[in-house]
């Protein structure tokens, strides 16, 4: 099986903290990857990575993604190039329509694939049945982004995002925290649509119920900023019932 | 004529000199006693006003030929009326007029007062709605009139201000005394786009809200250019203004709001909003006083500037002030000067919008709250247009985020 991102020996701080010590993971294609780990063990921290986020300073290491080292590239350049990131709290940004501001980034991703843009009309109508289908308000999407939103509703509106982003790979960062059984379920449904056999996701969670919706193919321990474990989803269970003290950090 | 020269004068020697008329005595004691600003004066101490009053400027002479009376929109060239529309319920007119803001701060008020013969007189007495259109055209002149709108009792009226003309080096002193009488609305909305080449304007205007009356005022500015809006506002017992200001300036202009919000009555309201966004070593000037008169208990008042700084060398000279003599009201305000959110512009950009797009769009979503206040759909997208070319250099108007037509063609396309 192939790798889409590979991560080799990779640290990254915040400020003057070390957070990521010599990370190793490879995400294989079309396939789910779990991370599970304490507080504080640099989950958020790698997922930020990936993406480029300003706080986050990689200090040695490789992100591979199709075959190219990506840590110099601006954080567009990589959602263009297809990686997405569910954040577990979604800005609020006034004043910026929701609509308007996915048309323009489906309309980035698509001008980058070279695909046509979609107009108005197209956009609104795959659009709106998305919206349904993640049982969103429908007037959500007229709303400024994220302004205002409940939690489940910020999560749903990251899902909808990437459902029509179409991303190659997903980084689903505790989607799960803040949403009830039913916004659980819908989040879950919309993520499992997106499987199709070449997408490959990885899943940053505290808690192993999301994992009864969304079926791992592997699990990776995450403990102060190196992945000590990875095994299968029978991991889980072992989990559940020794908790993460049982993985000695290398 | 050298406008400088004119703080040796006392009143009766501004008259003479001026050419006014002695009804007029009243403005020239307030200009005699204000003196024309300098640089040292406390309104204009962010302001380069020195070139202004101290250059040897020619005078433009305003034409008092008959005006065309045709289509909704009142034209005024270089201080000409040139058309006063045919509009219902409206009657303009050049009157002599001196029922000036005797307590006003701005000695270029009484200036401008003093050196207009005439001033162009509206009348509303029915609900309406209108266009007033500056055209600037005289270079290196100083062009100096007056507008006086009067919003008779009980009447609802929304006037939109625009300008343009290219009066190069020229310096427009100008402004409006308007009346609005009780229980009578006026919206007033100016959007102005000041170019790099263009004129210098002083706005300088007085605005008294009578009992019950309500005004709402929405000035978009958007300049490469310097120039200051100079406002003072009287409200009676149960009067309302809600001001919103947005400010874009660029190329080192420096541009503003001085004003003064007076509560004369009691259970008057105020309510003054600016957003500024200051670009390429520019400056963003409010400098505005709420003042609560004895006379005004349960006065509700309530101001707020915020600016974003898009460089560096970019300044906001901000000053809001409350000068409250009473105790039974409600007053608030504040000042906020920062760049764009670090948090914000990393969400966009981590969807794939480049940088530069993901800064506009922060910056149109700033400016969006003030926007939303013309409720005028037509002048609010004609707005956002302005600001948008103003901006981006170019307009790309995207009907999305304005409108629901294309949702209409959906909805049409799945019956």
């Amino acid at each position: 099986m192939s790798k889409v991102l590979e991560i080799k020996e990779l640290k990254a701080k915040i400020g003057d903290k070390n957070i990521l010590k010599g990370l190793n993971l490879a995400l294989e294609e079309g396939k789910v990857h779990a991370i599970m780990g304490p507080n504080g063990a640099g989950k958020s921290t790698l997922s930020k990575a990936i993406v480029g986020h300003y706080n986050v300073e990689v200090t040695d290491g490789e992100i591979i993604y199709n075959g190219k080292n990506i840590v110099e590239e601006e954080p567009e350049e990589r959602a263009l190039d297809g990686i997405f990131l569910s954040f577990q709290n979604p800005v609020e940004v006034p004043g910026v329509n929701n609509a308007y501001f996915l048309r323009t980034a489906v309309n980035a991703r698509r001008k980058h694939l070279g695909l046509p843009e979609l107009n108005a009309a197209e956009f609104l109508r795959e659009m709106k049945a998305l919206v349904s289908e993640l049982g969103m308000k429908p007037e959500l999407i007229n709303r400024s982004l994220n302004e205002g939103f409940s939690g489940g509703e910020k999560k749903r509106n990251e899902i909808l995002q990437m459902m029509m982003l179409e991303p190659n790979v997903v980084i689903l960062d505790e989607i799960d925290s803040g949403l009830d059984i039913d916004a659980l379920r819908a989040v879950s449904e919309g993520i499992n649509k997106m499987k199709d056999g070449k997408r490959s996701f990885l899943v940053i969670t505290h808690y192993s119920r999301i994992l009864d919706y969304i079926k791992p193919d592997y699990i990776h321990v995450l403990k102060d900023g190196q992945i000590v474990h990875t095994g299968g989803p029978e991991l889980v269970e072992q989990l559940e019932e020794e908790g993460y003290s049982s993985f000695e950090e290398k | 004529m050298k406008l400088d020269i004119l703080n040796a004068l006392d009143s009766d020697s501004l008259l003479k000199e001026l050419k006014s008329s002695s009804s007029k005595s009243v403005a020239a004691s307030a200009l005699a006693k204000l003196k024309v600003p300098n640089k040292k004066t406390e309104k204009y101490r962010y302001f380069d006003i020195e070139p202004l009053v101290t250059k040897d400027w020619q005078v433009a002479d305003i034409a008092e030929a008959e005006p065309r009376s045709e289509g909704k929109k009142i034209v005024i060239q270089d201080g000409a009326l040139v058309n006063s529309g045919d509009i219902e319920g409206l009657s303009v007119e050049l009157a002599e007029f001196s029922d000036i803001d005797s307590e006003h701060f701005d000695g270029l008020y009484f200036l401008s007062h003093l050196m207009a013969k005439k001033a162009i007189v509206i009348r509303c007495s029915k609900d309406s709605s209108f266009e007033i259109e500056h055209i600037f055209s005289k270079e290196e002149s100083l062009i100096n009139y007056r507008v006086v709108i009067l919003v008779d009792a009980n009447t609802h009226v929304q006037a939109y201000e625009s300008f343009s003309g290219d009066a190069k080096e020229s310096f427009v002193l100008s402004g409006y005394d308007i009346f609005v009488s009780r229980d009578a609305s006026l919206k007033f909305i100016k959007s102005h786009t000041l170019k790099q080449t263009q004129y210098t304007p002083i706005f300088t205007s007085r605005y008294k809200v009578d009992s019950n009356a309500n005004l709402k005022l929405s000035s978009f500015d958007f300049s490469f250019a310097n120039g200051l809006n100079i406002i003072r506002v009287e409200l009676k017992e149960s009067a309302n203004i809600d001001a919103s200001h947005l400010l874009y300036v660029s190329n080192s202009a420096k541009y503003g709001i001085v004003s003064e919000i007076v509560h004369e009555g009691k259970s008057s309201t105020s309510s003054q909003k600016a957003k500024s966004i200051l670009d390429s070593g520019a400056r963003g000037i409010f400098d505005a006083l709420i003042r609560v008169q004895h006379s005004a208990k349960w006065t509700k008042a309530h101001q707020n500037s915020k600016a974003i700084l898009l460089e560096s060398g970019a300044y906001m000279a901000s000053k809001p002030q409350l000068e409250i003599y009473i105790d039974d009201l409600e007053a608030s305000h504040g000042s906020t000067t920062g760049q764009l959110d670090e948090q914000q512009l990393f969400y966009l950009r981590s969807r794939g919008i480049k940088e530069s797009d993901a800064r506009k769009m922060l910056i149109l979503a700033f400016a969006h709250e003030i926007v939303a206040t013309v409720d005028d759909e037509y002048l609010a997208n004609k707005i956002y247009a302005e600001f948008e070319r103003a901006y981006y250099g170019n307009y790309e108007l995207d009907c999305i985020k304005t409108c629901d037509g294309c949702e209409e063609l959906v909805l049409k396309d799945e019956q």
